[in-house]
């Protein structure tokens, strides 16, 4: 039988990251997963790692810790990423929206982020081609782009080289404890590998890897839908979004002044100029379980918030729109954990939207908290026990 | 179509991709058309993998003898399945 000393399970942003900063401490990982890697959210989703759609505080020091690492990730894995820190815009569709802003921009200033706010003129500069009737909004030099699923070969290639095991195409059907009630075995359906130790990076499908050790994970597939240009000469210079998103992502109490279709789809406008000259328009945030077809009411209200922010769309073609599923907490912070109870059972998970542009920080955390290290971050605010001691979530 | 193809030769038009690069994609793990696709960018084009699609597929049981077609799968379909103004998606008129 096989044998490693810790199993990673699932091989998206954040199961690649965790395979790769335990390999890089020494550790023998084997990296599973059901199919190819990035095969769910992290090639489904959009690609940034951002610091202004992340809450003051823990959720905003994760975020801005990932980004330290992505530059130097950058730099130390040699397969290209297309990471790029561009920054990232928002726009304020009314006054009480930029009053919104403000306050925002306020508690971020004072946490120290390089944030501020804008004029029109300010905006008109930086987005030559964003609709003239705007009241403002804010600007951070910190935000990056980056491909998603690229990024997790990066992590994979560079692993290999270092002795990290990759298990694709091997969905995991089990799970094995001793008689202490410790890991001692993963299955797969191409055979069980020893391991005194397993994560679970499953995402939106983490819950059905904690149910094989009778653990309870809180995550719901959150869905969202993206359209993808035409190549195009530029027309976004960097990351643009509708300060409704926040608001929508936050569940603010302001109601935007919108068509009932963009609102039924909970559609806020953003869009971003990928690496190939295309641009990447959404998004919609819907609970519609696992499926990832993209309806046309969908589609239909997306196209439409993002002509009242950039006009010029209307004669751009959309190639084509696909959809992903999120791995959604309540509280909107992941899980990153072990789980008291079952002795080698570590959980990062519950990223939501943020998954891509945490993926540094979750990897080195996790590793800091498997070898017993300080964690650079306190990660109180990311344990399972939250979760853990609430049985009344189970139904 | 069952010669096998030079490195040199483009397969996707659209995103400019070569026979040399689809093997090298399989050789990094690529097991499935979706998995060349992401790995490099054929089939991401204007004419979403129509040119293509059959091309990878056979460069795929090239590389990987037996493969099933279950395991070699097909390009997720995509609407709006060809390129429209995002004015007509919108809802208004061409």
């Amino acid at each position: 039988m096989k044998a490693h000393e810790i199993v990673v399970i699932g091989a998206g942003a954040i199961g690649t990251s965790v395979a790769y900063h335990l390999t890089k401490k020494g550790y023998d990982v084997a990296l599973v997963d059901s199919g190819d890697l990035a095969n769910g959210t992290s090639s489904h989703c959009d690609a940034a790692a951002m610091i202004t759609d992340k809450q003051p505080g823990a959720d905003a020091a994760l975020g801005a810790r990932s980004i330290k690492y992505f530059k130097e990730l950058s730099s130390e894995l040699e397969y290209d990423f297309e990471f790029r820190q561009n920054g990232s815009l928002y726009v304020c569709e009314t006054e009480l929206e930029m009053e919104v802003a403000s306050d925002y921009i306020q508690k971020m200033q004072t946490e120290g982020y390089s944030v501020h706010m804008c004029d029109p003129k300010e905006l008109s500069e930086r987005e030559p081609y964003l609709v003239k009737d705007l009241p403002g909004g804010f600007w951070s030099d910190i935000c990056c782009a980056l491909n998603p699923y690229l990024l997790c070969y990066a992590f994979v290639e560079q692993g290999k080289k270092m002795g990290l095991t990759e298990y694709t195409y091997s969905p995991v059907t089990g799970i094995r404890l001793d008689e202490k009630g410790a890991v001692s075995e993963v299955e797969t359906s191409k055979g069980s590998i020893k391991a005194k130790k397993v994560i679970n990076c499953g995402g939106c499908w983490a819950p059905e890897i904690g149910k094989m050790v009778g653990v309870n994970i809180p995550i719901k597939p959150r869905k969202g839908t993206i359209l993808v240009s035409e190549g195009s000469f530029p027309i976004a210079y960097q990351k643009v979004q509708e300060f409704g998103y926040m608001l929508n992502k936050f569940n603010y109490d302001v109601k935007r002044d919108v068509p009932p279709v963009v609102d039924e789809y909970n559609v806020s406008f953003t869009i971003e100029p990928t690496h190939a000259n295309n641009l990447l328009v959404g998004s919609s945030r819907n609970f519609f379980g696992f499926g990832t077809d993209s309806e046309i009411e969908v589609v239909h209200a997306i196209a439409t918030r993002a002509m009242r922010f950039y006009p010029i769309l209307r004669d751009i073609s959309c190639i084509r729109a696909y959809s992903g599923v999120r791995p959604f907490v309540e509280e909107h912070l992941p899980i990153i954990s072990k789980v008291e109870r079952v002795p080698g059972y570590y959980i990062a998970a519950g990223h939501e939207g943020d998954g891509i542009s945490m993926a540094p920080i979750t990897g080195r955390l996790i590793t800091q908290i498997i070898s017993g290290e300080e964690p650079e971050l306190d990660v109180v605010p990311f344990s399972f026990s939250r979760y853990d001691q609430q049985t009344a979530y189970s139904s | 179509m069952s010669e096998r193809l030079d490195d040199d030769v483009l397969v996707c038009r659209c995103e400019e991709v070569t026979v040399g690069e689809v093997r090298e994609a399989i050789r990094m793990g690529a097991r499935d058309l979706n998995g060349i696709k992401r790995r490099t960018r054929a089939g991401m084009g204007l004419c979403q993998g129509r040119t293509c699609e059959a091309l990878l597929l056979q460069i795929l049981r090239q590389e990987i003898p037996g493969i099933t077609p279950e395991e070699a799968g097909f390009f997720t379909p995509r609407t709006p399945q060809r390129p429209v103004p995002f004015q007509v998606l919108g809802g208004g008129e061409i």
